[in-house]
């Protein structure tokens, strides 16, 4: 099916659900290409009242409602998409004290989908925290930020002096992390929650009665508090999609690429979507164009939005320039530790520039090949992301690769995307 | 040749201790060989040998960035 066919087609309305009826967020909302997500418009917020008029009460948590979330499938919304109840069971073997956070600190630079559901809906994601916390016998429930979020953290403050405070439960702790992105690591998480550093670190043999914390991200939370209400799962998904500016939207999971790029006044398809952000991976528009944007339909074409991050890349823009642009991008964010992401990001930004320029000789190759040794090498995933952006980037733009390879760089420019040199 | 041993053992490195002294591929060249940047990179599966070796790994590295763990140990 050829890609102007794609937009040929009429707009479809959004699959968004009946107005009253909300999933997660309230409504879309606009915001600038980079930064926290505050909405370019005032957006609706909910307060207690509404929440509860909406929802009824929140039910205790228990471990029983394991069966609950595994019916659902509810998988992590924070990226990697491990199931819930695979960390709830973990988190239940161990017996040192444990600490619940709420992760407010999306760790791909242009996402906001989470600050977006925090400005909309602090109550639901506190709930989520909540019953997780009483489900899993949490001493400590946290909601963690980015330091310069302060319109996630005024609506979680606003949200916490309505709710009542009850006897023997934990009170709800906020934290700013740094501003930088790798603060929403969740082995930094970890050790910030205990008073260390907000760095990534390596888990050695963990010690039997250690404190123990468990991360969720804030949708996956908001997620609970629905399913605990013994709600159907809403079959829905949130996205950011990256444009001139972003627009943070919630859809149908069964709706198309095309159809999500279509409802955001998109005419012209793009050549190709960067899947999950900066550390996610490309595809070509054909192969995605009519692909839903459900995590478990993806997964079977060996693709993966991670957090719900689209951004489409102009058919005007190089793809080769695009990725030495992020290579660049996720080398200058290393958290500096450790050696084969210290030397090798930055080893494969001037690898892929080197190519986009022109003047590679047989650099594929090798680009390939550090990719492979980078792979899995670091305490965090940090460097996976980049190798995965280096691989997605020779297959996608397999044409514009060679040709660059042998001594053709094609003039095309790239997209100013926020944080990325051009 | 050599018996399996009971558990799979795995050599790890903690790349936050690791300064990419080397002296981990000295010592057990066996199981670990260093990237281009000096940065062990280590065998996957260890047999009886394996292991030997990369106890030497464990106890040179002056980071003391190495361990050996049950292969099935979750990350
Ligand atoms: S892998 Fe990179 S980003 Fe992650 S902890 Fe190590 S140096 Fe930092
Ligand atoms: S000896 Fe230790 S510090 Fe040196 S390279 Fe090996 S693991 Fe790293």
């Amino acid at each position: 099916m050829s890609d102007t066919l794609v937009f040929g087609t009429p707009p479809l309305p959004a699959g968004r659900p009946a107005v009253g009826d909300p999933c997660l967020l309230l409504g879309p909302v606009q915001l600038a290409p980079g930064g926290p997500a505050d909405p370019l418009e005032p957006a609706p917020a909910e307060d207690l009242r509404t929440h509860l008029d909406r929802l009824g009460p929140r039910p205790t948590g228990s471990p029983a409602l394991m069966t609950a979330l595994d019916e659902a499938h509810l998988t992590g919304q924070g990226g990697a998409h491990v199931p819930v109840t695979a960390k709830w069971r973990r988190a239940l073997t161990g017996r040192g004290p444990l600490t619940v956070v709420a992760n407010g600190a999306e760790s791909e630079p242009v996402a906001a989908k989470d600050g977006t559901l925090l400005r909309q809906r602090p109550h639901l994601v506190l709930d989520g925290l909540m019953i997780a916390a009483e489900a899993l016998g949490a001493e400590r429930a946290v909601v963690w930020l980015h330091g310069d979020d302060h319109g996630a953290r005024q609506a979680l403050l606003a949200a916490l002096r309505e709710r009542p405070w009850v006897l023997g439960h934990p009170a709800v702790e906020i934290l700013d992390g740094p501003v930088h992105y790798l603060a929403g690591e969740a082995s930094a998480i970890a050790r910030a929650v205990h008073g260390g550093p907000a760095l990534p670190t390596v888990r050695r043999h963990p010690q039997p009665g250690a404190p123990r914390t468990l991360v969720h991200n804030v949708e996956t939370l908001a997620r609970v508090a629905l399913l605990a209400r013994g709600q159907a799962p809403t079959g829905t998904r949130v996205l950011t999609v990256l444009g001139e500016g972003r627009a943070v939207v919630e859809v149908d999971a069964r709706t198309t690429f095309a159809d999500v790029l279509v409802d955001l006044g998109w005419t012209e398809a793009p050549q190709a979507v960067l899947l999950g952000g900066y550390g996610g991976m490309w595809a070509r528009w054909a192969r995605v164009a009519h692909l839903a944007v459900d995590e478990s339909a993806l997964a079977a074409e060996g693709l993966t939005l991670g957090a719900g991050v689209i951004a489409p890349l102009g058919a005007w823009a190089c793809g080769v320039h695009q990725t030495a642009g992020l290579l660049g991008y996720l080398a200058s964010m290393s958290a500096r530790q450790c050696g084969p992401c210290v030397f090798g990001l930055p080893s494969l930004a001037e690898g892929m520039t080197a190519l986009a320029a022109g003047r590679s000789g047989d650099g594929v190759a090798r680009l390939l090949a550090d990719a492979a040794i980078v792979e899995g090498r670091g305490a965090c995933h940090h460097p996976d992301g980049a190798t995965r952006l280096v691989a997605s980037a020779v297959s996608t733009f397999a044409d514009d690769v060679a040709a660059h390879a042998a001594g053709r760089p094609c003039g095309a420019g790239d997209i100013a995307w926020p944080g990325v040199d051009s | 040749m050599s018996r399996a041993p009971a558990v799979t053992m795995r050599l790890r490195v903690d790349p936050v201790a690791c300064e990419g002294v080397g002296l981990c591929a000295q010592v057990a060249g066996r199981v670990v060989e260093l990237d281009r940047w000096g940065y062990p990179v280590i065998e996957a599966e260890l047999d009886a040998r394996g292991v030997k070796a990369a106890q030497r790994a464990v106890r040179a590295c002056p980071r003391r960035a190495m361990w050996l763990e049950e292969a099935d140990t979750l990350r």
